[in-house]
């Protein structure tokens, strides 16, 4: 633990020697106490002091109740943290520091605000009072400012944050893995998850579903792990595995897929607010997708949790990372930037950079630890136990990075391109100043380009959205103004801004960790920015709140809900646990287990809970309808891309290869995953932006589904609707080119469903077929079409 | 999944919230399916889909000078300015966004216009005859005198990029009363900075979001995404419905009636209707030649034209900005550029107000216009004028707002609002409870904690109310 959180009270500077002065002279005049060398002296000094409380005491006390105690009170000190209608809380001052100097009107804020000076501080805000009155406060500040003591004693200043106790809830706690309850009379429970969900359903007088079918279940676990639908073989030598282990060896042949990666790091890339576009004003790179690849490869290779987040925070920092692996910065490196107008005067321009800092602190605190801390950039966090100072000591962090861009390369060489790009650069701007191409200057410079970037190793090695350790500095630039200045390998502390407020610094707070869950040895970063001892205190300090985090992150996407039912949000307004044991005993395990999350998804699906039936039963629904017990499965809408994803799989269109540059959903022949289309923060794809792909310029903790006739409008009448239905409609020409109608309409349904045609449904196709005009391959091209649109293509059982 | 209203201490409320929204959403139209409690870290403070107290207002029409006019050229006529021409006297000396000369005279006479005898320029000719319909607010300031930020502001309430806008605080606050069409309707001829973030629903559901329509190309079908196709509305395509309708019906009632397969069964009937009710609401071509005479053949004709038809229609919030990029920022040639734009918007937007109160729809459809700042009254590059965020211009119009009347001062030289000064957060305040809001009561749990569109800010104007 470390003891830098500050007093409320604790003066600045500027204020001790006014308050000083005012309690000399109030211990003058209330104990008359002779206070000079020299009786004659003291005297005088009683005197002026007597004035001047009898001025106060006539004249300003009564302005002070009747214009300004009804908000600034000392039983509420909402308003500027000010208390007027106390002696003590008059002499304290409020939120934007003490209220008058002794003996200097002029320097008086008091006297400022009323005098209606500042445009943004004029009170009473009814309208600017008399100049009589006015004039009355200035002579007291003249005469000393002596305060009489009135009102309460003591002001209530902001509770202190009591951390030990804050540390009780549940979420701070360290894991506490129980054993698995017993149930008498269980003989559904396959794995410690199902016996915890079973004493939950027992309690209520709930009992679990069934297992549901073979061919539901292929269909479930193969969107869920590679988001896209099983091929009928694949379900057909499912369905007729009779081995013991088929399930088993079918999530295990999922988990080793490629394409796993790709589907889940699309939800990692949610969390972090992924985009393929970064601002013009910075020196873009265009290669935000190795950021992406890097994540999906991660993710396959079953990279631990562990050393997943502190690529992400620290890759430059951790001394054995891989040069590849430094595109794990992205995490940070494609963070959202705005606009810093130079021209405009730098109070304002550190109020931009402020927003940058707390997106970050605001994105990190989120994704890897849910919460929420940069609710604490103004106040105290109001609900959770999260300072100020636990704001500004992260803030520090990420003020002390910077974005850059970065050769895959190890650092020696790294920086022999950087310097050969420079210098490539320098010329090209000689170069272009140039009007003749073909003089001797031009060629010798062209010759000089192209040697450089021949000669030097790597030149055109792949360059990341990374970031760099450096701080940044918001400084005047002349009278109006500003300029920033980046200083390498120079990691700054903030100061705490008042109310959020960075023309009001308060005392500096060093970077560390949060305190609520530091370890009791904790101390301030030292190792540059603290990037990697973030990351560290993260998955250490903080493990069973981290653990718990990406535990029910995984499960709310196996399970359609989490366990937690916000899942960036473990904070005292967050949801509960459904069930807080099996998730402490999952998170221990998965801690157990190397932080593996293919082994997270293995436990997970392996339990008789997720196989579940999801098939309604009234007697369960009217008990718990929202199934937060886990009496069924929960059917489940899918995302656009596994939806997308599975239109191309089935119609035979799908581009399956890995990784590489995003292009364009919005072009109709773009048949790659959707997972590759480009993302940007500026303007989002139509087909995107109307299945609620969330906007990637903040941490989305999980999307929000809705249901809108815009996006049945795509149904009706999009070109990739279309095309996809004419793309399966060759299909099926070519793989049954003699079958009857009756058999392809079969085969369509085992393609799209995984299973064959009811009898009603073959009916209503023919049907639908034969009642169509001139062009029955237009009849066959609408009917595919329709199947496209329908909800059990959407919904997975 | 959620078939009953039941509770239980068991459960969370996020998901009692999503119930009720859903069940709202089952009304049909653009309603989505909610399942916030299920997904998402969005626990719905017990607001939304109710107003507060009476409305006075069901319904607001935007227009959006995006660039930011000058409000001496057009409502607030300052005689000094031109005693002091090319001086710089105290008044004037604040900071703007690029240094700016002396002080330039706006050349053009005002009369006192209508019953009210409200000043207005002869720069706005038209509007001057409706001007007792029209309370001028004289004293507007904003916090930042950059387009983006100053623009996210006006309609997010807030320089963060990720804040929710104005019209999807209302469709929150509010609902939609058609079925048929978006509930919150953005329309520009090309795209403001900033682009969709201005109309972004960030962390409310996004059915809340607006429905940007750029209406350059004014058929309806450009309008709409996806809106048409070969097929629509065709008997096939009626075919094809009603087959999507049966199997899903079908497939539904294997599963109990889950209601997430009904809102989409819903949504989809109402996607067809769309296909004719957009179609017919986008369609301008079916006003009478005279109304569109009277509005003329600009792209914001159009745009006011289109947003009196989507009114017509009860769409909550319609949005007209007046083009693309940033038309009314003029640091070059002021006097050139503000001549044609100000003959475009006068005759458009009294044509509106005429043929809304003609229709009778002005005294429940709000009105509002204006930059999202004004401009200097001192000079740049010679004849330009740069960003002026302390104090500009707007106005207001129907929907329970005074006619015939200004509000609030700016200082001698018209560059600072000195009097009865209205911050955007109390422009905002003041809209929404004009819609029946209470802008302390339109809350939002996220994040851990309750968003407002005002912060912690915002009064209502109530000297303006009618």
């Amino acid at each position: 633990m470390i003891a830098v959180r500050s007093h409320p009270q604790t003066t600045t500077q500027g204020r001790r020697p006014r308050r000083a002065l005012s309690l000399f002279v109030g211990l003058i005049t209330s104990l008359g106490i002779t206070a000079g060398d020299s009786p004659v002296v003291a005297d005088d000094a009683a005197q002026a002091a007597g004035e001047s409380a009898e001025l106060f005491e006539r004249h300003v006390r009564p302005l002070l109740i009747d214009h300004c105690a009804e908000c600034h009170s000392a039983e509420d000190l909402q308003e500027g943290e000010l208390a007027l209608d106390a002696s003590a809380g008059l002499k304290e001052g409020g939120s934007r520091g003490p209220l008058f100097v002794a003996g200097k009107p002029d320097e008086s804020l008091l006297l400022r605000v009323l005098r209606y000076e500042d445009e943004d501080l004029q009170m009473p805000p009814s309208g600017k009072l008399d100049d009589a009155p006015i004039a009355r406060v200035e002579e007291w500040i003249r005469s000393g400012a002596v305060v009489p003591e009135y009102g309460a004693g003591t002001i209530r200043k902001e509770d202190e944050i009591d951390f030990a106790a804050a540390r009780e809830f549940w979420s701070f706690q360290p894991l506490d893995p129980q054993p698995a309850p017993i149930v008498e009379g269980d003989d559904w429970s396959r794995e410690p998850i199902d016996r915890f969900v079973f004493q939950r359903l027992a309690e209520e007088q709930l009992t679990p579903s069934p297992e549901a079918s073979r061919p539901t279940l292929i269909r479930r676990a193969t969107f869920d792990l590679i988001g896209l639908p099983p091929t009928p073989d694949e379900i057909e030598r499912f369905v007729s595995d009779e081995s013991p282990d088929a399930y088993e060896r079918l999530i295990d042949r999922l988990l080793a897929s490629p394409h796993y990666g790709e589907r889940w790091a699309r939800h990692w890339l949610d969390v972090a607010r992924y985009t393929d576009q970064t601002p013009e004003w910075l020196s873009s790179t265009d290669r935000a997708w190795l950021y992406r690849d890097w994540v999906a490869r991660a993710l396959n290779e079953d990279l631990p949790y562990d050393r997943f987040v502190t690529l992400q925070l620290a890759a430059d920092m951790t001394g054995d990372a891989q040069p590849e692996d430094l595109a794990a910065l992205g995490f940070l490196g494609l963070s959202p930037t705005y606009w810093k107008e130079l021209k405009l005067a730098p109070d304002v321009i550190m109020t931009v950079v402020a927003e940058e800092w707390d997106e970050r602190v605001d994105a990190v605190s989120r994704s890897f630890l849910g919460l929420t801390v940069s609710c604490a950039r103004c106040h105290d966090h109001k609900f959770d136990p999260v300072s100020m100072e636990d704001y500004y000591a992260l803030a520090g962090v990420f003020a002390s990075t910077q974005l850059t861009d970065q050769p895959l390369l190890p650092s020696a060489e790294a920086d022999v391109v950087r310097t050969a790009r420079k210098q490539v650069a320098d010329l090209e701007a000689q170069l272009a100043k140039i009007e003749d191409k073909e003089s001797e200057a031009a060629k010798t410079i062209t010759a000089q380009i192209e040697s450089i970037q021949r000669e030097t190793p790597h030149y055109d090695a792949p360059w990341v959205h990374a970031v760099e350790e450096a701080s940044l500095y918001v400084l005047p630039d002349g009278t109006d103004a500003t300029r920033l200045e980046t200083r390498p390998n120079e990691p700054r502390d903030l100061p705490l801004f008042r109310r959020g407020n960075p023309s009001n610094p308060g005392e500096v707070v060093p970077r560390r960790f949060l305190e609520v869950l530091a370890a009791s040895d904790a101390h301030a970063f030292k190792e540059g920015s603290g990037r990697l001892e973030l990351a560290e205190s993260i998955l250490s300090d903080a493990q069973p709140l981290a653990a718990r985090v990406i535990v029910n992150r995984v499960w709310r996407h196996h399970f359609g809900r989490g366990i937690v039912s916000t899942p960036s949000n473990f904070g005292t307004q967050g949801s509960r646990p459904t069930h807080p044991e099996l998730l402490d005993d999952l998170a221990a395990r998965f801690v157990a287990a190397g932080w593996s999350l293919k082994w997270l998804h293995r436990e997970i699906m392996l339990s008789a809970a997720y196989r579940q039936s999801s098939a309604h039963r009234s007697d369960a629904g009217d008990i718990d309808p929202d199934n937060h017990l886990l009496w069924r499965m929960n059917r489940r809408r899918l995302e656009i891309e596994p939806w997308r994803d599975a239109m191309l799989a089935t119609a035979g269109n799908l581009d399956e290869r890995l990784g590489g540059p995003s292009s364009s959903l919005a072009d109709a022949a773009n048949v790659r995953r959707t997972l590759y289309g480009t993302i940007g923060r500026q303007e989002m794809d139509d087909m995107l932006r109307l299945y609620d792909f969330p906007q990637p310029d903040a941490h989305s903790p999980g999307r929000e589904p809705t249901t809108t006739p815009l996006q049945q409008l795509f149904v009706l009448n999009s070109d990739f609707l279309y095309r996809q239905s004419e793309t399966l409609l060759s299909r099926l020409e070519t793989d049954f080119p003699d079958a009857s109608d009756e058999e392809k309409i079969n085969a369509c349904y085992r393609l799209l469903f995984g299973r064959p045609a009811g009898q009603e449904e073959t009916q209503l196709a023919l049907k639908f077929l034969a009642a169509g005009g001139a062009d029955p391959r237009e009849q066959w091209r609408a009917y595919v079409h329709s199947l496209y649109g329908l909800n059990e293509f959407l919904f997975v059982d | 999944m959620k078939t009953s209203c039941d509770s239980s201490p068991l459960f969370d409320s996020a998901s009692l919230i999503s119930r009720r929204r859903m069940v709202n959403s089952l009304g049909g139209g653009f309603g989505a399916l909610g399942l916030a409690g299920l997904l998402g870290d969005t626990a719905q403070a017990d607001a939304g889909r109710a107003a507060h107290f009476q409305p006075r207002a069901k319904r607001i029409i935007h227009l959006f000078m995006n660039g930011g006019p000058f409000q001496g050229d057009l409502f607030d006529p300052k005689p000094l300015t031109a005693k002091y021409a090319g001086q710089r006297p105290d008044a004037v000396n604040l900071r703007t966004e690029r240094p700016t000369a002396g002080l330039l005279p706006s050349p053009y006479k005002f009369t006192n216009s209508g019953e009210s005898g409200v000043p207005v320029s002869e720069l706005l000719p038209r509007f001057a005859q409706v001007i007792d319909d029209v309370c001028v607010l004289r004293s507007v300031y904003t916090d930042n005198p950059n387009h983006g930020p100053a623009l996210l502001l006006m309609n997010n309430g807030t320089i963060i990029p990720t804040r929710p806008s104005m019209g999807s605080w209302l469709s929150y606050g509010l609902g939609t009363e058609n079925q048929d069409l978006p509930g919150y309707v953005v329309l520009c001829p090309g795209r403001p900075v900033r682009f969709s973030i201005l109309w972004t629903s960030a962390f409310l559901p996004g059915e809340h979001q607006g429905t940007y329509i750029n209406h350059s190309q004014i058929a309806p079908d450009k309008l709409i995404p996806y809106l048409h196709s070969d097929q629509s509305a065709s008997d096939l395509q009626v075919r094809q419905l009603e087959l999507m309708r049966r199997l899903d019906r079908a497939h539904q009632e294997q599963r109990g009636g889950d209601p997430q397969l009904e809102a989409r069964i819903r949504a989809m009937e109402t996607a067809f209707r769309m296909q004719s009710s957009a179609t017919e609401a986008f369609d301008i071509s079916a006003e009478p030649e005279s109304v569109r005479e009277a509005y003329g053949n600009t792209h914001f004709s159009n745009g006011c034209l289109l947003a009196r038809r989507l009114a017509e229609r009860d769409v909550r919030f319609i949005q007209v900005y007046y083009g693309n990029g940033q038309p009314w920022d003029t640091h070059n040639d002021h006097s050139k550029q503000v001549v044609p734009l100000c003959e475009d918007v006068d005759r458009a937007m009294s044509a509106l107000l005429v043929d809304l109160k003609q229709r009778g729809l002005l005294d429940d459809t709000l009105v509002v216009w204006g930059g999202e700042f004004g401009r200097t009254p001192t000079s740049e590059n010679g004849d330009g004028r740069d960003h002026n965020h302390y104090g500009f211009s707007m106005w207001m119009a129907g929907g329970g707002v005074k006619g015939g009347m200004t509000y609030g001062e700016t200082d001698d030289f018209g560059f600072r609002a000195v009097q009865d000064r209205v911050h955007i957060h109390d422009l905002h305040a003041t809209i929404l409870h004009l819609m029946g809001l209470d802008h302390e009561r339109l809350t939002y749990r996220y994040a851990g904690r309750d968003f407002r569109l005002t912060d912690v800010e915002g009064r209502v104007i109530k000297e303006i109310l009618a």
